[in-house]
C-alpha cells in the first residue's frame, strides 16, 4: 500500500503544474458547492427559526371545530385539558404555549389589509415571539415594547404591513374580524411594536392579545387556536409526534388524518366534510411551513445543477490529466504488468492518484469554505433587494456550514471525481505488458 | 524438469492486412541453470520467442511450457502470477519506475508477492543491491544513475524474487562495450552461484561468444 501511495504521490509532484491546476479547480468547486449548501442550510435554519417563532411550534395540537356541516373553525375547544396533557406527558418539550387563530382586516386612517393574525399570551411568549427583532420606534414618546401585548387593545405587526397602513408605534388601528356566525366585530387597538421583516413569512402574521381575539370571535376562554410544543431536541419530533397521536386518540379525541399542509389550506376540505364538533389535528412545523418548501427545494436544485455542471467540467479535466498520465507512463505500466502486477493493482494505482488529488483538494476547499462562511456571517451582509429578502426569508445573508454539509460536500465530490477517474484507470489496467517490451 | 519447453510453436500476426509469420515451428528445450543466448538479425524472431516464454504474448499454435506450466491453458491472472513467481525480466531500456529510488524499485516485485515480513524483504533487497554493487546508491532515483547502474538495478529487481528463469531482451544494447561486458559478467556470476536459468537475446558477437549455448534464429526458424 505504502509503495502505491509513494508512486501516486510522486507522480502528482512530478507533474506539478498540471496537478496544481487540477487541484485548484477541485478546490474551487468544493468551495462553491460548500457555500451553496451553507446558504441553502442557512435559509432552512432561518425558516425553522422564523417559522417556529411566527406561526408554528415544532409540534402543534390544533384542529377544527364545526358548528354546522359547512363550517370550518380552526380552533381547539376545552384546551386546558390538552394543555395539561402536554405539560405532564411530553418530557421532551422545552416550551409549551397556546395561540388563538384569527383572520381579518386591519384598518388604518389611510389603508387596510386582510391578514392572518394570532392572539398571544405574552406570559408564555418570552422565548418564542420574544426572539424576533423589534424596530426602534421613531416616536420617543412611544417606545416599541412587545411585552405590552399582554395588555388588552394592543397590536404588533411587521414592517411590511406598517408601511402599507402608514402607521408607527402608538398609532391606532381598527381590527375587524368576521365571526363564525357571519357577524363582523371590530376593536380599536394600539400599535405597541413593529417587528423587523423576516422575508415572506412577515406577510402572513400579526399579533394581538389572546383575550381580545376570543372576545372579537365571541369564543369561550377555554378555547384556543392551537397548542404549540417546542422540543429540546428537534430529532425527537417523529417519536413524540407518534406518541402524541396515540395518547390523544386514547383519551377519546377524534384525530384528523395526517396531511402535510398548513391549517389554512385545509379549510375547503374540512368545510366539505359532513362531521360536526371537534377534531384534533396533530401537525409539525414542516406541515405548517410546507407552502415555503419550494424555496428550499429550488435553492437545492440550483445548487445541484450548478455543482453538477462545474463538477463535469472538472471531471473532464481530471480524466484528461489521468489520460495524459497513462499515455506518458505506458512503458511503466507495461513493465509493472510484465513483472507481475495484476490489472486490479494498476487500476488501484491510478485511482489512488485521483483520490489523493480529490481528497486533499476537497478538504482544502472545505477549510476555505468554512473560513469564508465565518467571515461572511461576521460581516452580516444585508440583503438590499426586497425580492431576495422575501425569497431568502432573512434580512442578512446567513451561511450555516456544519458537519453534515461538510460531509455531503466531501463524499459527493470525492465519489464523483473517483468515478470519473475510473475511465482512464481502466484504460491503464487494460494495457498489455507486451507494450512495455515493444516500447523498450 | 526443464524450465522452458517449446514444441512446434508458430506465431503469426497481422501487419495492416498482411499476415506475417514471426515464428515457424520452433522446438526448443532449455535446461535449468543454462546460460543461453538467442542470436539473430533484426526481425528473426528473438523478441517474439522471449515474449512467448515471458508469458506476455501467446502462440498462434504449438505448446509453450514455462516452469512446468503450459501457458496456453492459463488465464490472464494465472499468467501474471507465473511471471511474478517464476520469471525475472531485464529490459533493453531498463524500465525502472522513475519516481521510486533503487531500494523501492528492487523491492517492488517482493511487495507484489507479499510473502515476506517487511524486515525479511528489506534484508533481501539490500543483499541484492549489494550483489550488484549499488549499496551506496540505494537511495538514488533512476534519473540520478548511469545507464550501467540502471541496468544493475534492473538485474537486482529481476533476481530479487529468486525466479527460475531470467529473460533479458538485448540487455546491453543501450550500454557502452565496457559497461555491457560488466553486466554480462554479473549475469554469468549470478547464473553460476544461484543456478538461475538465463535466456537473453543479442546481436553483439562479442557477447554472444560468452554464452554456453547459442540459439541462432533466422526468419523465424532455429538454425543451430
Amino acid at each position: 500500500m505504502k509503495v502505491y501511495f509513494i508512486i501516486a504521490y510522486r507522480n502528482i509532484l512530478q507533474r506539478r503544474v498540471r496537478s496544481l491546476m487540477l487541484a485548484a479547480s477541485i478546490v474551487f468547486v468544493s468551495v462553491i458547492f460548500s457555500l451553496l449548501l451553507a446558504l441553502v442550510h442557512g435559509v432552512q435554519q432561518t425558516m425553522i427559526a422564523n417559522g417556529t417563532a411566527l406561526m408554528t411550534g415544532h409540534l402543534n395540537i390544533a384542529g377544527f371545530y364545526k358548528v354546522s356541516q359547512s363550517s370550518a373553525n380552526p380552533m381547539v375547544t376545552k384546551y386546558p385539558e390538552l394543555m395539561k396533557y402536554a405539560k405532564e406527558n411530553i418530557p421532551e418539550a422545552d416550551i409549551i404555549i397556546d395561540r388563538v387563530k384569527a383572520y381579518g382586516k386591519l384598518i388604518s386612517e389611510t389603508d387596510s389589509t386582510m391578514i392572518p393574525m394570532w392572539g398571544v399570551n405574552m406570559d408564555q411568549e418570552k422565548n418564542v415571539l420574544g426572539r424576533l427583532e423589534v424596530e426602534i420606534s421613531k416616536d420617543p414618546n412611544n417606545p416599541a415594547d412587545l411585552s405590552k401585548l399582554s395588555e388588552s387593545g394592543t397590536l404588533a405587526l411587521f414592517e411590511v404591513h406598517a408601511k402599507k397602513l402608514k402607521v408607527g408605534v402608538g398609532d391606532m388601528v381598527t381590527v375587524s374580524l368576521p365571526t363564525y356566525r357571519n357577524m363582523t366585530n371590530t376593536k380599536d387597538v394600539k400599535v405597541v411594536a413593529i417587528l423587523k421583516d423576516v422575508g415572506m413569512m412577515s406577510q402572513f402574521n400579526a399579533y394581538l392579545n389572546a383575550k381580545d381575539v376570543r372576545e372579537l370571535y365571541q369564543n369561550k376562554q377555554d378555547s384556543t387556536g392551537q397548542i404549540m410544543v417546542y422540543l429540546k431536541k428537534l430529532s425527537d419530533l417523529p417519536k413524540v409526534e407518534a406518541r402524541m397521536r396515540k395518547e390523544i386518540a386514547e383519551k377519546g379525541y377524534t384525530l384528523m388524518e395526517k396531511e402535510s399542509s398548513p391549517f389554512w389550506m385545509k379549510f375547503d376540505r374540512v368545510a366539505g366534510e359532513s362531521w360536526t364538533g371537534q377534531k384534533i389535528d396533530i401537525t409539525t412545523w414542516e406541515d405548517e411551513t410546507s407552502f415555503l418548501k419550494w424555496i428550499v427545494s429550488l435553492l437545492g436544485a440550483l445548487t445541484f445543477i450548478l455543482t453538477i455542471v462545474l463538477s463535469i467540467i472538472i471531471v473532464m479535466g481530471l480524466i484528461n490529466t489521468l489520460w495524459m498520465s497513462v499515455k506518458e507512463r505506458t512503458t511503466e505500466i507495461g513493465t509493472l504488468r510484465a513483472i507481475g502486477m495484476q490489472k486490479n493493482k494498476v487500476l488501484w494505482m491510478f485511482l489512488l492518484e485521483s483520490l489523493i488529488l480529490s481528497v486533499s483538494s476537497t478538504l482544502a476547499g472545505l477549510v476555505l469554505a468554512t473560513i469564508i462562511c465565518q467571515v461572511l456571517n461576521a460581516a452580516a451582509i444585508p440583503i438590499e433587494s426586497d425580492a431576495f429578502k422575501m425569497f431568502l426569508m432573512t434580512n442578512n445573508l446567513s451561511f450555516t456550514f456544519g458537519l453534515a454539509q461538510a460531509l455531503m460536500t466531501f463524499f459527493s465530490l470525492v465519489i464523483f471525481f473517483t468515478l470519473g477517474s475510473l475511465i482512464p484507470a481502466f484504460q491503464a489496467a487494460k494495457l498489455s505488458p507486451i507494450t512495455a517490451i515493444n516500447q523498450s | 524438469m526443464q524450465p522452458i519447453h517449446l514444441e512446434n510453436v508458430q506465431k503469426n500476426y497481422f501487419l495492416d492486412k498482411v499476415q506475417v509469420s514471426a515464428l515457424k515451428g520452433i522446438n526448443l528445450k532449455i535446461d535449468a541453470g543454462e546460460f543461453t543466448v538467442i542470436a539473430g538479425p533484426s526481425g528473426s524472431g528473438k523478441t517474439t520467442i522471449l515474449n512467448l516464454i515471458g508469458c506476455v504474448d501467446t502462440a498462434s499454435s504449438g505448446k509453450v511450457v514455462v516452469g512446468g506450466k503450459e501457458t496456453g491453458s492459463l488465464t490472464e491472472k494465472q499468467l501474471t502470477d507465473l511471471r511474478l513467481h517464476t520469471i525475472g525480466f531485464i529490459f533493453q531500456s531498463f524500465n525502472l519506475i522513475p519516481v521510486l529510488n533503487v531500494i523501492d524499485n528492487v523491492e517492488f516485485p517482493l511487495l507484489l508477492q507479499n510473502k515476506q515480513s517487511p524486515k525479511e524483504r528489506r534484508d533481501q533487497v539490500m543483499r541484492f543491491i549489494d550483489r550488484v554493487g549499488l549499496t551506496q546508491y540505494a537511495q538514488h532515483r533512476p534519473s540520478e544513475l548511469s545507464g550501467g547502474q540502471r541496468q544493475r538495478v534492473a538485474i537486482a529487481r529481476a533476481l530479487v524474487t529468486k525466479p527460475q528463469i531470467v529473460l533479458a531482451d538485448e540487455p546491453t544494447a543501450n550500454l557502452d562495450s565496457v559497461t555491457g561486458q560488466n553486466i554480462i559478467d554479473l549475469m554469468k556470476e549470478i547464473n553460476a552461484t544461484e543456478k538461475t536459468t538465463f535466456l537473453f537475446s543479442t546481436h553483439d558477437h562479442s557477447i554472444m561468444n560468452q554464452a554456453r549455448r547459442i540459439i541462432r534464429l533466422l526468419d523465424g526458424r532455429i538454425q543451430e
